[in-house]
């Protein structure tokens, strides 16, 4: 009897657990007014914490009377302690949001104060970066924009000088520079395939520019093709192509694996975002690296090589904020030039804020690529909308693919049929 | 004890203390009022929440069956479900079939040894009570096929065409996901079954060697039937530990079960759904997912136990 009773009770326990997973928590209740104000200022990038200080020092000084609380949360958990703050009553007044469709819960639910025409300087802010901060819905703007990201390719300076080996214009170059590392028993390229997101990032940088990036997107946007079109097929086809410049096998390395296969020289390139910079600095003080935009491919439909981009990252005010005009005038002073070239000095990102420059040679390079020639990072501007995320499925497809089990014509079949579901041209 | 006792008993209870039922309700009561609040409200909360349509956080039109239908029917779930429910099958399948074997070959052998069996015990157990979570990535970094120690063990001994992508090839990558969880929990039936052998008598294995009866004979016919009632009990644990899997799997192939959907159960489906798709009607399909995972083990959980019950009552 006492075991059934042991028994019962364990089933019961365990498999509340998953269920009570589910359920609200609620929050306690403080007021936090007085003749100074405080806001809480919300972020997923527990790295930058020092930096952040120092910025919102600087805003502190400007304004006096209003104190800046600044605080941090796991990335990966950052969602969900989000949506549980910004239900209850402590939550955060200026909260740092997601870009483009993983932001639409939150403006569908009410919990973000639409911002139009009571924060000055958007119209300058590129549309594609704007657009990450948007409603679909309604169309208003919900957040100033923090960070703009670049996908370009990484290459190892010393490894390419040590090979005689110099930044390739042209595909065959392209192609020469990678055969040559694999001679050299270098490998050509790093990539962490295991990891599903990359994969699309990687689809990108290699075949934007032979599908026709921007261009591309506004016919998407009309309809007046999809992805079976062969352009976009071909544009996958390359990502076979290049499986041979990889570490055999390349579905079991991981995303980390992959950076230190480039930090510790293994590996000469790494396709990948500007987010990188910062990580490769940290990981490898004395890594003598640059970057540069992959060659247009036979065939390509744009006419200049191009680094697809995305805007990563914006702040917006809570509805329920107690603090509302105090956080106007903090939004106010994130949308400046001068917060812009912090965002540059201190957190080592690109601003999304026209006029900044930077001090880091790899990362002016990577700008001065980028606005050269750009392109939506297409999957994750414009198809990330609905269920299922068009680059959680073209990732799985592109493991598929190097796994032997569909190739570019299924990869991009299969990519249709998931985004059709939610997709109608046109809206 | 009690002098005005409304309904008396049935005679007296073992430890001969006569309680009144509402005596015996006061005594219930906190833990059952625990319950109430930490158990039952958000199951049914939850199992509520599946019936309705969301946005975001605020919930919209009661559905009916809605969020069921879109399991079924609309991607990714209609492909993910049969796909993360087979992985949770073969977890199961897994975990009896090594780990409470090899479980119980330790529990035997552990047994009859006086010196060293706490030391061996503790050793078994230990991983036991690290968190998943860290086990699981210090697998992932072992088996890493560039700079994993496995791999470079196997080539070091001349086994390099055993060297394996372990966690980025398909077939292999669930296994590894079977093989790790054994690892950490072989502790579990090491302890359980051990508990149970300590409970047979002696005198019985005793009188059967006296008749002449092999090792094996007696394993089969004493102790196998005797240990029934445990291994009853770590079935059903298993299977819910199966059917629940998340830290490791999540540890090993994150949260989409790569490389593609090798490694995916329905944990993680719940979770990518719930946390990271992004959709608005994250909670009414996460919740749905919940719903029908929790009716799935209870109703099987159930099951076993009523199985392993009649098997049990056959037996004596």
């Amino acid at each position: 009897m006492r075991r059934r009773i042991l028994t019962t009770t364990a089933i019961a326990a365990v498999i509340a657990l998953a269920l009570s997973a589910c359920a609200p928590s609620s929050s306690s209740n403080d007021t936090g007014s007085g003749d100074d104000v405080t806001l809480k200022v919300w972020s997923w990038r527990t790295e930058d914490i020092e930096a952040y200080n120092r910025i919102f020092d600087i805003f502190e000084e400007q304004n006096p009377g209003i104190t800046v609380e600044f605080e941090a949360f796991q990335n990966t958990e950052y969602n969900q302690i989000l949506t549980t703050g910004l239900a209850g009553s402590d939550g955060p007044d200026v909260p740092m949001v997601r870009a483009y469709g993983q932001l639409q819960p939150n403006i569908e639910a009410g919990q973000l104060e639409p911002i139009d025409g009571k924060v000055d300087g958007l119209d300058a802010i590129a549309p594609s970066v704007i657009a990450g901060a948007q409603g679909k819905a309604d169309g208003k703007t919900y957040a100033v924009p923090l960070a703009t990201q670049t996908l370009q390719m990484f290459y190892n300076k010393a490894i390419f000088k040590e090979q005689g080996l110099s930044v390739p214009t042209t595909w065959d170059e392209f192609i020469s520079v990678n055969d040559k590392l694999n001679a050299a028993d270098i490998t050509p390229m790093a990539l962490g395939a295991k990891d599903d997101w990359m994969l699309p990032i990687f689809a990108d940088i290699v075949g934007s520019a032979r599908y026709g990036g921007s261009e591309f997107e506004a016919k998407m946007l009309a309809g007046t093709t999809d992805f079976n079109d062969p352009d976009y097929v071909a544009s996958l086809q390359i990502i076979s192509d290049l499986e041979k410049y990889m570490t055999p096998d390349v579905v079991g390395v991981s995303y980390t694996d992959s950076q230190i296969q480039f930090t510790s020289g293994q590996a000469a390139q790494f396709p990948g975002g500007s987010f990188e910079i910062g990580t490769f600095r940290t990981q490898a003080p004395d890594l003598d690296f640059g970057s540069y935009q992959v060659p247009l491919p036979p065939q390509a439909v744009s006419d200049t090589p191009v680094s697809p981009g995305f805007s990563d990252g914006n702040f917006a005010i809570n509805s329920a904020s107690t603090n509302k005009d105090a956080a106007f005038t903090l939004l106010n002073w994130l949308a400046t030039a001068e917060f812009g070239q912090l965002v540059a000095d201190e957190l080592n990102q690109f601003s999304a804020i026209p006029g900044v420059t930077y001090g880091d040679a790899v990362m002016q390079e990577a700008w001065t690529n980028y606005e050269a020639g750009q392109a939506p990072y297409l999957l994750l501007v414009d198809f990330r909308y609905g269920e299922p995320l068009g680059t959680a499925v073209l990732g799985t497809q592109v493991q598929r693919m190097f796994l032997g089990d569909t190739d570019a014509a299924g990869a991009a079949a299969t990519l249709q049929e998931g985004i059709s579901q939610w997709f109608t041209p046109g809206e | 004890m009690t002098t005005t006792t409304l309904r008396p008993r049935r005679g007296p209870t073992r430890t001969g203390i006569q309680l009144s039922r509402r005596t015996g309700m006061v005594f219930v009561l906190p833990a059952l009022l625990l319950f109430v609040v930490f158990i039952a409200y958000p199951l049914f909360t939850a199992l509520s929440y599946s019936f309705f349509g969301w946005t975001g956080i605020n919930r919209g039109e009661f559905v009916w069956f809605d969020n069921y239908v879109t399991l079924f029917t609309k991607l990714p779930y209609r492909d993910d479900i049969p796909n993360a429910f087979f992985h949770n099958i073969l977890l199961f399948a897994g975990a009896m079939v090594f780990q409470n074997t090899i479980g119980l070959t330790l529990a035997s052998l552990l047994h009859r040894r006086k010196r060293f069996k706490r030391f061996f015990q503790t050793m078994i157990t230990m991983p036991y009570l690290v968190s998943p979570l860290v086990i699981g990535y210090l697998w992932s970094l072992m088996l890493s096929p560039l700079f994993g120690p496995v791999n470079a063990t196997l080539r070091a001994v001349g086994l390099g065409d055993a060297a394996q992508p372990w966690l980025g090839n398909p077939s292999t990558a669930i296994w590894v996901v079977v093989f790790v969880t054994a690892w950490q929990w072989v502790g579990f039936p090491v302890l359980l079954y051990g508990a149970a052998l300590g409970g047979i008598p002696e005198e019985i294995n005793e009188a059967a060697s006296l008749d002449g009866a092999t090792a094996w004979q007696r394993f089969y016919t004493i102790t196998f039937p005797m240990l029934v009632p445990a291994i009853g009990t770590v079935s059903v644990l298993t299977f819910i530990g199966a059917m629940e899997a998340f830290p490791i799997p999540y540890a090993l192939g994150g949260s989409m079960g790569n490389p593609a959907g090798a490694t995916d159960v329905l944990s993680l489906l719940f979770y990518r759904t719930a946390f990271e798709s992004g959709s608005s009607n994250a909670i009414g399909t996460s919740s749905a997912i919940a719903t029908l995972l929790f009716l799935f083990i209870f109703g099987v959980a159930m099951f076993i136990t009523w199985f392993m019950r009649r098997a049990e009552r056959k037996i004596f």
